[in-house]
């Protein structure tokens, strides 16, 4: 159990918070593949699918086709009960997955087909309560196992992160935290430095949902946070089409689809999916 | 215009300032600076920045400054924005940018530079003596602007003020002497500075503070100026009351400034915290360290925390900030007492239940919270969150409702606030509460009915939540239970410890003792949180909570998280929930809707974990029993909630009379928290009894005839 506290008295957030000897895993996948993009001059397109929906072989079948038609990281996403980060076709697609039999175990069979299938780099999206039931450290070693390179924690803040950090660093997974346009800056340093891999910049102030324009604050949100000292920094929520992709990847490292994809993999199986990543990547 | 002569350095200083600000008068007139200062966003609220995060923090206003008339050229500054990042970076409140060009070789320029650079306020440090330099501040974004008492007479200070107020922004009013400090207090300064330098001299003498310190106005925020180079002087100010420090040289000439911030902050806060301790202080935090009572979060053991998204912190920040404060604010509690007493009707009574407790065999004491102002103990947290939403310039109310006592009292606070009220309701629970749909669609609310999940309380919540993730600029979740991420646990409890206090006053004068027993009924905890803190700290007084058991904890249809759960995370708290193996929340179950929840409140889980409270399990059928014996015995119809607790009553009278038999039990006095009246009860109750069919328990009492 994490013992840190929110007082604001003495040193910087940061330093008061992030246990001493934090490091960023130095043969980290993550970072490496984003890198990679940018040397090629573009963003890493980073694709989100739930496991288990609307089966966890579809699901399966869905992951592998988005990252066999363009998608670099692949989010794979664990379906929970209470998802307060998601708008309706998430929820949607989540409850299905639970209401079909999804159990978080089943989780780890999508990251290993993704690992052994494609060359996308797959990481898991989860809320904390399934991960703190399974055991942060069974959960992490399990992960790693499957050959998953990191985890979004959407409603893991570093303030509470304790068994996170030492379970990452002992399986050499990445941690991949959220900053958003309300972080103030104290928190930017914070989440930046305890993060790795990327850093997910939430692009506007909601849930996941496919939006038709791309919020202006992102643009802002990616420059504070390189300057508190990030060195990849991608962008999700509200990202659907290919000029999206197009007019973030100007300024930052990745971009995260969710909702457009679910949506096509609810209206047209794995096809769909692959359709829509071609587009996603400039392909089609 | 002024045209004071102080007889020192600013003589020489202010025929400059005077001169520059007519040529900028003639560039720029009036007119097009107040329309300037009409586009600029509000201005950032310095005095609450200044003030702080807790009572022993020190804060930092970081000044951009290339030269001085008592040092010179102090660093070239080629860019200020930079600089003033950094500064932020280090946790700096405000920076001071200098704007004074002659001597200080600062320019409105680097004022523009600094404000589209930091989030934080920005103060524009220059010598203000005409209401032109104030509209000019504004209309370049400063948030605060420096107002020298030596430099000004009492009427144009106040003017000056006043007209910086008016643009909402505030002022560091800087004294050099006890007759400056009294004249600042004289017009109301709320930001008073002491700056160590002597005018005549230019010498600093850091001993003058503390000299006068003592003159200075508790409520405002004090801040020291001038003379640090290094930890030993923020230190020593701190000690002797500053709130805030500015820094300039120290800082400018620093290699790592943000670094040199946060160790001035560091030894500044230890410095102010070693001011109270030695003295008779230690005596109470020692007692406090081991009272239960004030447990301060964001942590209760191992319970708590702030399990939330990164996008929702900044406003848990602020909410904590503007709670911490208003505690200690007079003038808040004042407000908060008054709507209590002359809104809800507040103290509630105490009334002895007699022929109630005849059925259990001890003495039963119910405390009144049906009484208050919309029926349910749940106004005294509502009239509290909607105060702190007031404070912090919130116009829109958000809240989840069970049983829709909460909806009504969130409704009720919006129609008397002014504000706007959406409550969302699990679409079930419409359904079990339409009379209370209608009374929050009556107070001008909007309800809206959530379709997912269980659509029960808990998907209220999480709707709830992904409102305020969208909307939180402009909104307060006005949560309705000690429950979910800090501080909302620990700051609901304390709207709700009038409750404990109350009784335990009340109990005392009608007994002349304190109670064997305390009931509460259980699903967040709040009313049971709230009794519960008035006997916390009396260990012969036994604390039970009593949650919702539904069809019976072997049916698996339940609400009886503490009985059943085990610890996980949810809705921002570690705490006992209802779960399966995998973490995913289980359905609850419950006659009452406003139990029917799969969490509760960390506290709870905290004391139930140290054995301080013990929590059972409650039936509906004993739950309804318990509800038709009030209704009958004492002409009191409670809510279904609240008769898991009268239940649970009888259950422990009961108890007694089998331990103890019937003369000791009848000793034992329990008081029971009536926490909700149960109008809104009234047709799952009737479907509940049927029509009363002849061989139904009623019937059995009524032929006992003088009972009914």
């Amino acid at each position: 159990m994490s013992t840190t506290r929110h007082e604001t008295s003495g040193a910087d957030l940061a330093s008061r918070i992030l246990p001493p000897g934090l490091h960023a895993d130095p043969g980290s996948r993550l970072a490496a593949r984003i890198a990679e993009c940018r040397a090629q001059g573009r963003p890493a397109l980073i694709g989100y699918l739930p496991a288990g929906f609307p089966t966890v072989e579809e699901s399966i079948e869905a992951a592998v086709a988005l990252g066999s038609n363009g998608a670099d990281v692949i989010e794979i996403g664990i379906p929970y009960s209470d998802p307060v980060m998601d708008g309706p076709v998430i929820q949607h697609a989540t409850t299905t997955a639970l209401a079909h039999g999804f159990r978080v175990a089943d989780v780890f069979r999508v990251v290993r087909a993704v690992a052994e299938r494609t060359d996308a780099v797959p990481v898991v999206m989860t809320y904390w309560n399934p991960v703190l039931q399974m055991g942060v450290d069974t959960f992490a070693r399990r992960l790693a196992e499957a050959g998953g390179a990191g985890i979004i924690t959407p409603d893991l803040i570093p303030d509470e992160a304790g068994e996170w950090f030492a379970a990452s660093q002992a399986h050499g997974l990445d941690r991949i935290f959220l900053v958003a346009p309300s972080s103030s800056r104290e928190r930017l340093d914070l989440v930046v430095r305890a993060a790795s891999g990327f850093v997910y910049a939430v692009s506007v102030m909601g849930v996941t949902g496919a939006r038709d324009a791309v919020s202006d604050v992102a643009e802002q949100l990616v420059a504070d946070t390189r300057a508190a000292g990030a060195q990849h920094v991608c962008v999700g929520l509200g990202v659907s089409r290919r000029e999206h992709v197009e007019e973030i990847g100007a300024y930052a490292d990745g971009v995260i689809v969710g909702t457009a994809l679910v949506q096509a993999l609810a209206d047209g199986g794995p096809e769909a999916v692959g359709a829509l990543a071609r587009e996603l990547a400039g392909r089609a | 215009m002024s045209q004071q002569s102080t007889g020192t350095v600013l003589d020489a200083i202010i025929e400059g300032v005077r001169a520059d600000l007519a040529e900028r008068r003639e560039r720029v007139g009036l007119d097009e600076l107040r329309r300037a200062a009409a586009q600029r966003p509000p201005a950032l609220d310095a005095e609450s920045a200044l003030r702080g995060p807790s009572a022993d923090a020190v804060q930092v206003i970081a000044e951009v400054k290339r030269s001085s008339p008592s040092k010179g050229a102090l660093a070239p500054i080629e860019d200020p924005a930079h600089l003033a990042a950094a500064y932020e970076h280090g946790g700096a409140s405000v920076i001071s940018v200098l704007t004074e060009q002659r001597r200080f070789n600062g320019s409105l320029a680097d004022l523009d530079a600094v404000r589209a650079a930091v989030r934080v306020p920005v103060l524009r440090k220059d010598f203000t003596v005409d209401e032109y330099q104030i509209w000019e501040a504004r209309a370049h974004g400063a948030d605060l602007v420096l107002l020298i008492v030596a430099a000004l007479s009492e009427d144009e200070l106040r003017r000056f003020l006043a007209l910086t107020h008016e643009l909402g922004m505030h002022a560091l009013v800087e004294t050099h002497t006890p007759e400056e400090i009294e004249c600042a207090v004289a017009v109301g300064a709320r930001i008073v500075g002491v700056n160590v330098r002597n005018l005549k001299t230019l010498d600093t003498d850091v001993e003058t503070f503390g000299r006068l310190a003592g003159l200075l106005p508790q409520e405002a925020v004090i801040v020291a100026e001038s003379g640090v180079e290094g930890e030993e002087q923020i230190a020593l100010y701190a000690s002797h009351g500053a709130k805030a420090v500015l820094v300039g040289e120290a800082l400018v000439r620093s290699a790592d400034p943000a670094a040199t911030i946060t160790s001035f902050r560091e030894a500044g806060a230890a410095a102010r915290a070693r001011r109270h301790v030695p003295e008779a202080e230690a005596e109470a935090l020692a007692a406090e360290a081991s009272s239960l009572r004030e447990a301060p979060g964001p942590y209760f053991g191992d319970f708590g925390g702030r399990w939330m998204p990164e996008s929702l912190i900044a406003a848990l920040d602020e909410l904590t900030d503007v709670f911490e404060k208003a505690k200690a604010d007079p003038e808040f509690t004042a407000e908060f007492q008054r709507l209590s007493r002359d809104y809800s009707n507040r103290p509630s009574l105490l009334t002895e239940a007699q022929r109630f407790a005849a059925e259990a065999g001890c003495r039963i004491f119910l405390k009144r919270e049906d009484l208050n102002h919309t029926g349910s103990h749940k106004i005294n947290n509502v009239l509290g969150q909607a105060l702190l939403a007031r404070r912090m310039g919130k116009t829109r109310l958000i809240a989840e409702t069970g049983a829709g006592q909460h909806g009504v009292a969130s409704a009720t606070a919006a129609a008397l606030f002014g504000m706007e009220c959406v409550v969302y309701m699990g679409e079930e629970d419409t359904r079990r509460q339409a009379l209370n749909v209608a009374r929050m669609e009556l107070l001008g609310a909007t309800v809206v009915p959530v379709t997912n999940g269980s659509r029960t309380l808990k998907d209220a919540i999480n709707e709830a939540l992904r409102d305020w993730v969208a909307s939180v600029e402009h909104t307060h979740y006005l949560l309705g239970t000690a429950a979910g991420p800090y501080p909302f646990p620990a700051m609901v409890r304390y709207f709700h410890e009038q409750i404990g206090e109350e009784t335990r006053e009340q109990i005392l004068a009608q007994t002349g003792r304190l109670p064997d027993a305390v009931a509460a009924c259980v699903g967040g905890g709040s009313n049971a949180i709230g009794i519960f803190h008035g006997f916390l700290d009396d260990p012969s007084v036994e604390l039970y909570g009593f949650e919702a058991g539904g069809d019976g904890v072997e049916s698996g249809r339940h609400a009886a998280t503490i009985s059943l759960g085990r610890p996980g995370v949810l809705h921002g708290a570690r705490t006992y929930l209802m779960q399966d193996e995998d973490g995913q929340t289980l359905e609850s179950h419950s006659i009452s809707a406003g139990l029917d929840y799969p969490a509760v409140g960390p506290e709870h889980s905290y004391l139930h974990d140290i054995g301080r409270a013990r929590y059972e399990a409650i039936t509906d059928s004993e739950a309804m029993e318990a509800f038709r014996l009030l209704c009958r015995t004492e002409g009191i119809i409670p809510a279904i909630e609240t008769s898991h607790a009268l239940a649970g009553a009888l259950k422990l009278g009961r108890r007694w009379v089998e331990e103890l038999g019937p003369e000791a039990a009848a000793e034992k006095v329990v008081v029971v928290s009536l926490s909700g009246r149960g109008d809104k009860d009234v047709a799952t109750a009737a479907e509940w009894f049927g029509m009363l069919p002849d061989d139904s328990a009623e019937a059995e009492l009524g032929e006992k005839g003088e009972r009914l």
